[in-house]
């Protein structure tokens, strides 16, 4: 047995070990595995690497933190409360269309930033309230807000793993939104329709509408809404007039939305509200440093190199099956990092098996499902608290969506000769 | 963790120290790549400016780098050299330090950057567990040389937006490819850091009629384009019969058109944006590709790595690979035959006119700096 896979088992036994057996948090449990992996390799305790693996989270750490303390505010202030309740009553005559309009507006925060997390803390914190009033279980209101976000980062026209793919191999990120917008908008209503549907086929309004809070919106109007409009409003002047528009970055695009949400709706207690927002976080940031040591380690001890050149080793049937199970799987690592470490050989293995652009779009698009894997799945994890409901049980509500997109990507990516007149 | 349940602030204070402890400890280790390599002018330096003698806009800043100058002993036309766009991709940088400190050229004005986005080399890239300095062997002793970060040390330059949109294009990239020198190119005078170090030099191009400017880069084994020259539409010509010429020397080299739909590198936008005719040389560098092993500064310098022969065995790599790898000799040896080769058809096609040509006089030759670089990069007192 090769160094390397002794070392990946050492790193995964003790990780496991800390997480289930010593209940350690997860975050602890990695930096356990990531400090074990070293000493197997030889390497004693790699200070310099743990502490610089870290720093390749630093501005998710920053987006999460910022966009929790702006969901916080608009629940406060009654802003989502407001939205339920307009949303509800246009539209419960027609669940179907609701819920595809629902699965739209989790997926749009994502189709402009590129990031899952701004999607299920921005729009699934409105989306959610509504899913639950419309009879939606918790763990499978869940489920539909964190498919919902991750094909918002998968939809274009901003699509990360996309770009870091296309970035590895020079190629233009040009011509992605046919195929992209087909998976993903697809897929969006196979699992909106099917998550959703058979829960809420006659929709009661008498008895929905006793849950529904109908004086905040009476009583603020429309500046109610004044902090989501500045949110899509600064998330889109920064995208479309990039040489007009400073880059504020997502943390403080959150920063300023939630600072006027405190004035906008009901008041309350703003400190409190913050601190309580900041004290659910920090296990999932925790997680996030942990995670970036682990890679870290994985890196400089060959471990990387040997899951990379064991998943190019396989002949091309296998090799499909890896693209389809390694490459989601090592989004519990970091999605971007599968999109750039595992996605980028993909790619280049694939090259000459048909359209370059739609192999490259169903590679990215597969690489998006590893924000629902355990143990980072940011989408998950962030689309369970929202429901207030463990991420365990959000997990097997989504399994079906996810192999249904799976196999939608792995069809492209099969048939990406004949789907080139996706690519303009 | 019933501890920490139990005396949060105890806990919390612990930690804290330690998080203290960790930061002090490793303050001098990232501090260290702020150190300069030394570099040794050698007699054919005529001088030394700074780049931001052509936009005062870096002056001061961490951008800012040495222009070395080598005057020929005749009059004849320019040509630029930048090594260390990419601090991960070490055989550019030190090709070109290898010039400054041995060539005499004879016609013609060489103009050479070594540490060409010096930023890069303030910081190493988290996640890739790169070394922060390797050592070439020389015969007064070991020397020191810094490997860093593909991209602009972010201490300078951030956040990265989502997206990087290139300013004169418009095509976008991943947000983090802002900080990337060679995808910001012509540059801009009031963009960001990385947009005005690019701006910089094409002024420094536009102003010294530069006529052939070569940006020196490294890439992975499993990387289509490498072991390869990238050439502009306008320097076609010239870029095939050098191709020729190295051939004839032994060396295996394939030439690619410079992408028209791919903005922001130097090869596109010097070659469409000014008079010279732009290249760039890409050769093959284990140490920054997906598939290695175990990172660390022995692989930086000799390119030997298992998983890179297995992948060669299954047939996913662009390079041939054996027991060998690809030693960082080998790598510098193909930057100064290219260089070479381009002065001399450059020359031989009379392409300068009566500007003259370029003769960068004698140069070690391929064989030669393939089997050891070291004597060429003797440290001097």
């Amino acid at each position: 047995m090769q160094i390397e896979c002794i070392v990946f088992f050492v790193m995964l036994g003790v990780f496991l070990l800390g997480n289930f057996l010593l209940k350690l948090p997860v975050s602890l449990s990695m930096v356990a595995g990531a400090v074990a992996g070293a000493l197997a390799a030889g390497d004693g305790i790699p200070l310099r690497h743990l502490f610089e693996g870290t720093f390749v989270y630093l501005d998710t750490v920053l987006i999460i933190a910022t966009a929790m303390i702006f969901m916080t505010v608009v629940q406060e202030a009654g802003t989502l409360d407001a939205l339920a309740e307009v949303i509800v009553s246009r539209f419960y005559k027609v669940p179907a269309v609701m819920l595809v309009l629902l699965m739209i507006i989790v997926m749009f925060p994502g189709m402009v930033t590129g990031s899952s997390t701004a999607s299920v803390l921005s729009a699934g914190a409105i989306v959610a309230p509504i899913l639950l009033l419309m009879g939606l279980p918790a763990p499978t209101a869940g489920a539909f807000l964190a498919i919902g976000a991750v094909l918002g980062m998968a939809a274009p026209p901003v699509n990360i793993p996309a770009m870091l793919i296309t970035g590895g191999v020079d190629m233009p990120y040009i011509g992605f939104e046919g195929p992209l917008f087909t998976l993903t908008i697809g897929s969006g209503v196979i699992a909106a329709l099917f998550l959703g549907l058979r829960h809420c086929r006659n929709l009661d309004y008498r008895v929905i509408g006793r849950e529904l809070d109908h004086e905040t919106g009476k009583k603020y109007g429309l500046k109610l809404y004044l902090p989501l409009v500045l949110l899509i409003c600064l998330m889109l002047a920064c995208r479309l007039f990039p040489n007009v528009v400073p880059t504020l970055g997502m943390p403080l695009i959150f920063l300023i939305s939630a600072a006027v949400g405190c004035f906008t709706g009901r008041r309350f207690p703003i400190a409190a509200s913050i601190r309580e927002a900041m004290r659910t976080t920090v296990p999932v940031l925790g997680k996030l440093m942990g995670v970036g040591m682990f890679i870290q380690v994985m890196t400089l001890t060959g471990v990387r190199g040997f899951i990379v050149d064991s998943c190019l080793g396989l002949p091309a049937a296998l090799l499909y099956l890896a693209i389809c199970t390694v490459m989601p799987a090592f989004g519990a690592v970091s999605s971007y990092g599968s999109a750039s470490v595992l996605g980028v050989p993909f790619m280049l293995a694939l090259l000459s098996t048909g359209n370059q652009t739609v192999i490259a779009a169903s590679l990215a698009f597969i690489v998006c499902m590893g924000d629902l894997m355990p143990p980072t799945a940011l989408a998950g994890n962030y689309a369970a608290q929202i429901v207030k409901e463990r991420y365990s049980k959000v997990l097997p509500q989504c399994a079906v969506p996810v192999l249904v997109c799976i196999l939608m990507g792995l069809a492209f990516l099969l048939n990406s000769g004949s789907l080139g007149f996706l690519v303009p | 963790m019933t501890i920490i349940m139990k005396k949060p602030l105890l806990s919390a204070a612990v930690l804290l120290l330690a998080a203290a402890l960790c930061v002090v400890s490793l303050a001098s280790d990232f501090r260290a790549m702020q150190e300069r390599e030394p570099i040794y002018p050698g007699p054919g330096v005529t001088s030394v400016r700074m780049l931001s003698d052509w936009f005062p806009g870096i002056y001061g800043t961490p951008g800012d780098t040495e222009v070395y100058i080598l005057e020929g002993k005749k009059p004849g036309s320019a040509m630029l050299v930048l090594g260390g766009t990419h601090a991960n991709e070490p055989s550019g940088m030190l090709a070109a330090t290898l010039l400054v400190e041995n060539a005499q050229p004879e016609e013609g004005t060489l103009y050479v950057i070594t540490h060409t986005n010096q930023t890069g080399f303030t910081c190493t890239d988290p996640q890739e567990a790169a070394p922060m300095r390797f050592t070439i062997d020389t015969p007064a002793g070991p020397r020191w040389f810094r490997y860093g970060s593909r991209a602009s040390n972010p201490i300078y330059q951030w956040p990265d937006p989502e997206i990087y949109v290139h300013a004169s294009s418009g095509q976008q990239l991943s947000g983090s490819e802002t900080r990337n020198l060679n995808r910001a190119y012509p540059g801009r005078p009031d963009g960001t850091l990385t947009e005005k170090i690019a701006y910089a030099i094409t002024e420094l191009i536009r102003t010294e009629k530069i006529a052939v400017e070569v940006d020196l880069h490294e890439a992975s084994p499993e990387y289509p384009t490498i072991n390869a020259i990238v050439a502009h539409e306008n320097a076609m010509g010239l870029a095939s019969d050098s191709l020729i010429n190295m051939q004839l020397e032994g060396m295996d080299i394939s030439l690619e058109p410079s992408p028209k739909n791919l903005h922001g590198l130097s090869h596109r936008e010097i070659g469409d944006f000014t008079d010279a005719y732009a290249l760039l040389m890409e050769t093959s560098n284990p140490a920054q590709g997906r598939l290695r092993g175990r990172t660390d500064e022995h692989l930086v310098v000799t390119g030997q790595d298992k998983f890179y022969l297995k992948a060669f065995g299954y047939g996913r790599l662009y390079v041939p690979y054996d027991e060998n790898g690809h030693p960082i000799s080998q790598r510098v040896a193909r930057h100064v035959t290219g260089i070479a080769a381009f002065a001399n058809s450059y020359t031989e096609m009379n392409l300068g006119g009566e500007r003259g040509g370029i003769n960068l006089g004698t140069l070690p030759g391929y064989e030669e700096l393939e089997s050891d670089i070291g004597p060429y990069l003797c440290p001097k007192a």
